[in-house]
């Protein structure tokens, strides 16, 4: 109980520090333009290039705050790189001062479009966000099966299902075979061995854009519980190959969910593709 | 027309645009002596206005012929329900029955291409070699790109459409 009120309390820090960041692009930016314009109507006996320290802060702490995003701002990460001309380029007075508050409006913006368009910080990012609905629930459902699964291989099957929606089929191929022989070296046989294979099987068709085989592996009855989808009598044998397919990419999913925490933030990002899953 | 190997399609914007300032010109030039005398460069940059869109659309479509093969060779075959926001980026072939065409006498067309899985805008850039219709049955090579380009569902920037024949 004390662990998570410590917890909580080093979140709200955290959170709290960011909030003073974002503060500080502004206000050191155009702290700096001010201090430049102060300068240039009081012929104040001081270096203006003083001023555009204010600007070459406010970039860094930009591409701090662009750093610890999960996904990465190209634009902001590259602002110290701009804010360097300031001062590698000589200048005067009253052009310094002009640029100083095209430079602080930009990255005023920069930083608005930071928050929107890249989301909150990676750890705020897998605090905030929770998984919606059919997911969700299947999620809570599978939970009590994915208690005998070890972090090692809520892991591999995170890494499997995001190789798996990048398109990456070679790749999740191979370390879904990988996963498979260590679980079944293990002695273990259980339904996520079933479903590496099964993953494994798909991958490596998806990689040489090949069609179905006439003979597919699939899920034993006795997995029919753990299932996201059930699977159709019906003859159409397309139907069951792809139904499959859905319902092992699913449970690695769950598995990787309910012992791999610290993928979470990954699998957060493959969430649409998840929930695709779910459609027949 | 057919420049080279490449068969060049201008966009009816492209001739109407030509024509309507051919409207304008002629009106101009029959009421004002001044504009006459300017008929020696207003000729020539009235034809730009169809030499530009064909020249360009030249060179988009040989430039999309010379890509084309390593699409074919680098792309891989999904179901429509595969394509995700993570793939953005990679070389995709699809199967599908054309549902819906947009834009095609822009020269930008875009399809609707459904298989049983589900159905994704198919952009192009450039007109295609084909003329491809609604209940057509292709296969399309193209790239995973963002609708709005950083942002917005994911779509196929296509390189390649034909028409296909199922068995």
């Amino acid at each position: 109980m004390a662990a998570s009120d410590n917890s909580g309390r080093e979140k709200q820090a955290e959170e709290m520090s960011h909030r003073w960041l974002e503060l500080a692009v502004p206000l050191l930016s155009f702290g700096g333009a001010l201090l430049a314009f102060i300068i240039l109507i009081t012929n104040f006996p001081l270096d203006f290039r003083i001023s555009i320290l204010g600007c070459v802060l406010a970039s860094w702490v930009l591409a701090y705050l662009a750093w610890i995003r999960p996904r990465k701002d190209i634009v902001a990460l590259t602002t110290p790189l701009y804010s360097f001309i300031f001062i590698a380029v000589p200048t005067d007075v009253f052009s310094s001062v002009v640029l100083e508050v095209l430079y602080a409006a930009s990255l005023t913006i920069l930083l608005v479009r930071l928050k929107y368009q890249f989301g909150t910080t990676a750890s705020a990012a897998y605090r905030l966000k929770e998984l919606a609905a059919p997911l969700k629930t299947y999620i809570a459902r599978t939970s009590g099966s994915c208690t005998g699964i070890s972090p090692g291989s809520g892991h591999s099957a995170a890494v499997i299902f995001v190789r798996f929606a990048e398109g990456n089929y070679g790749e999740a191929a191979r370390e879904s075979g990988t996963a498979a022989g260590q679980l079944e070296d293990a002695g273990t046989s259980s339904c996520l061995t079933r479903a590496f294979k099964i993953v494994r099987e798909h991958a490596a068709l998806l990689d040489k854009s090949l069609p179905r085989p006439q003979v597919f592996l699939t899920f034993s009855p006795d997995d029919a519980d753990l299932l996201a989808k059930p699977v159709s009598d019906s003859p159409e044998k397309d139907h069951e190959f792809y139904t499959t397919l859905d319902n092992a990419l699913l449970l690695l999913f769950s598995a990787a969910w309910n012992t791999s925490e610290k993928d979470r933030i990954h699998l957060l990002a493959c969430e649409a593709f998840a929930q695709k899953l779910f459609m027949q | 027309m057919k420049i080279g190997n490449v068969e060049v399609k201008v966009s009816i914007v492209a001739i109407a645009v030509f024509v309507i300032f051919t409207i304008f010109l002629i009106v101009a030039s029959l009421s004002s002596p001044e504009v006459r005398s300017q008929l020696i460069w207003l000729v020539p940059a009235l034809f730009m206005l169809l030499v530009i869109p064909t020249a360009l659309n030249y060179m988009s479509r040989s430039q999309y012929a010379n890509i084309a093969p390593v699409y074919e060779a680098e792309a891989k075959t999904v179901r429509i329900k595969l394509i995700n926001e993570s793939m953005v980026g990679k070389p995709v072939r699809i199967e599908g029955v054309v549902e819906r065409v947009y834009y095609q006498w822009m020269n930008r067309p875009q399809y609707l291409v459904a298989d049983r899985s589900g159905s994704i805008s198919v952009k192009m850039f450039t007109s295609p070699d084909e003329d491809v219709k609604v209940n057509d049955i292709v296969e399309v090579y193209g790239q995973v790109i963002h609708r709005y380009m950083i942002t917005g569902d994911p779509v196929i920037n296509c390189v390649l459409i034909r028409k296909i024949k199922k068995s």
